[in-house]
């Protein structure tokens, strides 16, 4: 159902300028599409391109990167080279981004409730003391006690949990139909981190989301359907309970193994070997390879994401256990 | 925030410094007094009379002990007495206040022109993305922050009143008087401005509150001027407390080209005309200055940035 | 400039360190131009220590206010018609040679101070910062102008004075280098495993202070002839006969509209002396800086 996708990824390349004058593609020709009510998780080691296809998703490829091939439609509109008055008026009304370091990401010399206050009038045609209330009532849905009284705090005045959840009512302070959240939990505490992902998956699931992690723990949390992306490219999708339970690519594999899980009685945890590839590397052959312990000599050509059963698809030559199709034959 | 405890703080720390700086120079000033030679003659002049000389000595009772002069001399300073111009014969203190209000009006220009000039193209420096231009505006800037200012002053009035014939070079003759001046004394602070502004806001655009902004839809110039330069400014402008001293520097030179009639000026002709007790004065009060201004925006900062005042908590 | 002074002056914190900035050129590129203009200075004040020019100090009123080019004067003349090419040649000892003695004053004792406060217990280290605080807020040309005005003009007393006026930011920069490199991994292993204060000091701590000591010996260079020529030109600074860029630039003034080139000729080597040694500074500090990211 591709028309009543808030946001639509499709076959998307991001490529930064190379030392030599040549291109480096950070993000590989990935499709990726959100439904309303709907989490989506994406999940991949630092390096891999998740946090470039979710700044591109904002239309903030940082320069010199540039999104070289594809299409993003965000409720139908395609924001692939729309203007930049056009795109800054999506971005924090249509579709907001919560970032990972509560610490770093908001502006130290400004209050939240300023904060809140631009961003709401930047988008709603409300006056000061409007713009001020709803800032307070978005402070007031992410469980900030007080919220009156925290407009008038600086940033560094909150605690990080508190600082985590007002970044993530500035994000939603416009009730945007897509919202990004960038590791949301990784700078916080553990202690802190459930509460923050409750909150999420809440305000997430309300519009359509895409939640961005390098922790398959988290991700199971509270995600629908997962992508785990490696060297720009999706190696496998699928609704969250079928990947984690029978995953098909041994990358995903690798990933889930590497989860210390209390459930489960496992001997110890297995680290995937290796690196994460450079995204120079060259891409003819399956990028996966390398690292992977099931590799044929088939390989040695990359593989392309293909169905894989009704809902789920993966990009190998061998997927790891019974091709579903064949099982249900 | 309690506004009297952080005056308080500053002042307490600052007054300190303060003192321990006017004992040191006062007991410098004292010493070098003697050390190069008959204070007697030096006061007097020279090819001074040896009755004038004999006068002198016996005024200002030279032929104590050390150690007596030396406690005199603290006393007489502690009770702000430095005794009277050697060439008008008016109190010397006196002297150098009524310069007070020309000096500061020459530094307040000169601080606005520093802002006009810096905050613009520091901020455009920050910003463009440019290689090319930047790489040209570096490099005038860089050669710039090569110019004294004393050459920046004769370079000013060459071209404006040698060869334009527009503006005058001498003294405080109303608002055309001061153009020349405050751009020479702008150029000592303004190059170093336009740095720090720039390095400030290309930091600050690098930082992760810059993609908030954008992600919730700031325009371009919406990011820089609301969100970049606030960040950026609040540590340029600390700058200038630190300069102050710096700026009273460049105040002499300028002074001094110009014929301005502040304490610069006064202090410059005091020291050629060996007249001490306004030398004197004149260094206290410099000092003086520098003390306040240099309190006075701690104490500001500390008030209005508010990553200071969680320091202070 | 380290915890403990922010403590003292939270408003410095928030200061950047002032050259750190992405710079036109290349570090090496920079570097080389800046050293082949300050070899040739050298090289001519040399020359002109051994075989004084007598053309600096003697001329021909019949010649006076030569337009530089006129007539085979290269640079113009003056007032009393003294070639300006040889008066700036003669100026060199004097300007240069009283930067150069300065800065080496200031870099010596800012050195020495600096590792005092880096390496001495708290009570030390307060005095010492306490002192650098205290002369830094305070106007150096104002102190260099009493003190000479007591001292009398000359070669040292200005030498020395404006080098006493300028250690403390050497001591401030040097400190705060020193600290941050007593923190670094290899100090702290060569201490666990038994090394004396003295030898880490020597082995570890001065070698990895070099490039900084050599950048702020630049800079202080181009600020002491700034600030000799200032002196000189307020009248306050080296003998009136003697032809220092500064003596130069002051006579000029009389004369601006007759012979612009009075003031122009010295400007000119003053502004090229301080960019060149301005050119090293951040030559180094940009070479500097991109080796300790590569090492990251």
């Amino acid at each position: 159902m591709p028309n009543t996708a808030l946001l639509q990824i499709e076959k998307l390349k991001i490529g930064f300028p190379a030392k030599d004058g040549g291109e480096v593609t950070i993000v590989d020709g990935v499709s990726l599409a959100v439904n309303h009510g709907e989490i989506v998780g994406l999940v991949g080691e630092s390096g891999s391109g998740k946090s470039m296809l979710a700044l591109a998703s904002m239309g903030l490829v940082p320069r010199p990167g540039r999104i070289t091939a594809g299409s993003i439609k965000l409720l139908g509109e395609e924001t692939v080279g729309l203007p930049d008055r056009r795109m800054q008026d999506l971005r924090g009304g249509t579709i907001g981004m919560v970032f990972q370091d509560p610490m770093t990401g908001l502006n130290p010399v400004r209050t939240i409730g300023s904060l809140l206050s631009e961003s709401v009038r930047r988008h709603q045609r409300v006056g000061r003391d409007r713009a001020s209330e709803i800032a307070e009532a978005a402070l007031t849905s992410v469980g900030i006690p007080a919220a009156h009284e925290r407009l008038s705090v600086y940033p560094h005045q909150l605690s990080g949990g508190l600082r985590q959840r007002a970044m993530i009512a500035l994000a939603l302070v416009n009730d945007p139909a897509v919202i990004i959240a960038d590791e949301p939990t990784t700078a916080l505490d553990t202690t802190i981190q459930a509460q923050i992902l409750d909150l999420l998956r809440a305000k997430l699931v309300a519009a359509g989301g895409i939640l961005i992690t390098h922790d398959l723990g988290v991700a199971a949390e509270i995600c629908d359907r997962l992508a785990v992306i490696y060297h720009g490219r999706l190696v496998e999708t699928g609704p969250t309970a079928d990947l984690l339970s029978a995953p098909r690519h041994p990358y995903t594999e690798g990933l889930l193994r590497a989860i210390p899980r209390f459930d489960r009685s496992r001997p110890r945890l297995v680290p995937i070997p290796g690196q994460p590839p450079a995204p120079s590397m060259d891409r003819g052959a399956c990028s996966f390879r390398p690292r992977c312990d099931y590799a044929t000599d088939a390989c040695a050509k990359a593989p392309a994401l293909t169905p894989d059963g009704a809902s789920r698809s993966v990009a190998c030559w061998a997927p790891i256990g019974a091709p579903v199709l064949e099982r249900r034959a | 925030m309690n506004v009297w405890t952080t005056i308080r703080g500053v002042l307490s720390k600052r007054g300190l410094e303060l003192a321990i700086l006017l004992f040191a120079i006062s007991t410098l000033l004292f010493f070098l007094l003697r050390l190069s030679g008959d204070p007697a003659a030096v006061l007097a002049g020279e090819e001074a009379d040896p009755d004038l000389v004999a006068l002198i000595r016996q005024r200002y009772g030279l032929d104590d002990p050390l150690i007596v002069q030396y406690v005199r001399y603290v006393l007489s300073i502690l009770t702000l007495d430095f005794g009277e111009s050697l060439r008008g014969g008016q109190e010397a203190l006196i002297l150098v206040l009524q310069r007070l209000a020309s000096t500061l009006l020459l530094a307040f220009l000169a601080l606005i022109v520093t802002a006009a000039i810096s905050v613009p193209l520091g901020a455009w420096l920050g910003v463009k993305p440019d290689a090319k231009t930047r790489k040209w505006v570096n490099g005038i800037v860089f050669i710039f922050q090569g110019i004294p200012g004393y050459i920046v002053g004769l370079l000013l009035i060459q071209l404006f009143v040698v060869e334009l014939r527009w503006l005058t070079s001498i003294g405080n003759q109303g608002v055309t008087s001061w153009i020349l001046p405050s751009l020479t004394l702008a150029s000592f602070l303004a190059p170093k401005m336009v740095r720090v502004v720039a390095a400030n806001v290309s930091e600050a655009m690098r930082e992760d509150y810059i993609r908030t902004a954008r992600a919730n839809g700031a325009s371009t110039a919406d990011v820089l001027w609301r969100h970049a330069l606030p960040n950026a400014l609040l540590g340029a402008t600390a700058l200038i407390g630190t300069q102050f001293a710096f700026l009273m520097s460049g105040s002499l030179i300028t002074e001094w080209i110009f014929a301005w009639p502040g304490f610069g000026l006064l202090l410059v002709q005091s020291v050629e005309q060996l007249d001490f007790p306004v030398v004197q004065a004149a260094v206290f009060v410099i000092a003086g200055l520098v003390f306040v201004v240099n309190a006075g925006t701690d104490v500001v900062f500390r008030l209005i940035d508010p990553r200071l005042r969680r320091q202070q908590a | 400039m380290t915890a403990q002074t922010e403590t003292t002056s939270p408003v410095r914190s928030l200061l950047p360190r002032l050259r750190i900035w992405p710079r036109a050129g290349s570090g090496n590129g920079m570097t080389i131009v800046g050293t082949v203009i300050v070899l040739c200075f050298a090289i001519a004040t040399i020359g002109v220590l051994i075989w004084p020019p007598a053309e600096a100090y003697t001329g021909n009123l019949m010649e006076r206010w030569k337009a530089p080019l006129e007539d085979g004067s290269v640079l113009g003349t003056d007032q009393l018609g003294r070639s300006l090419l040889w008066r700036v040649a003669a100026g060199m000892p004097w300007s240069l040679g009283i930067a150069f003695t300065a800065a080496v004053i200031a870099m010596t004792l800012g050195t020495a101070a600096g590792l005092l406060a880096a390496w001495s217990p708290g009570p030390i280290r307060r005095v010492v910062q306490h002192l650098v605080d205290t002369v830094i807020a305070f106007p150096s040309l104002v102190l260099a102008v009493t003190v000479i005005a007591l001292l009398g003009r000359g070669f040292w007393p200005l030498a020395a004075t404006l080098g006493l006026a300028t250690w403390p930011i050497a001591a401030r920069v040097v400190y705060a280098e020193a600290m941050s490199i007593s923190k670094r991994d290899y100090v702290m292993a060569a201490r666990l495993a038994g090394v004396g204060t003295t030898t880490i000091l020597i082995t570890h701590v001065l070698p990895a202070l070099r490039p900084t000591l050599l950048v702020m010996f630049a800079f202080t260079f181009a600020d002491m002839l700034i600030a000799e020529s200032a002196l000189s030109f307020l009248g306050i600074g080296v003998p009136l006969t003697a032809p220092s860029w500064g003596n130069m630039l002051s006579e000029s003034r009389e004369y601006l509209v007759e012979a612009p080139q009075q003031m122009l000729v010295p400007a000119t080597a003053i502004v090229l002396a301080v960019v060149a040694f301005n050119l090293i500074g951040d030559g180094v500090a940009a070479k500097a800086r991109s080796r300790s990211r590569a090492v990251e």
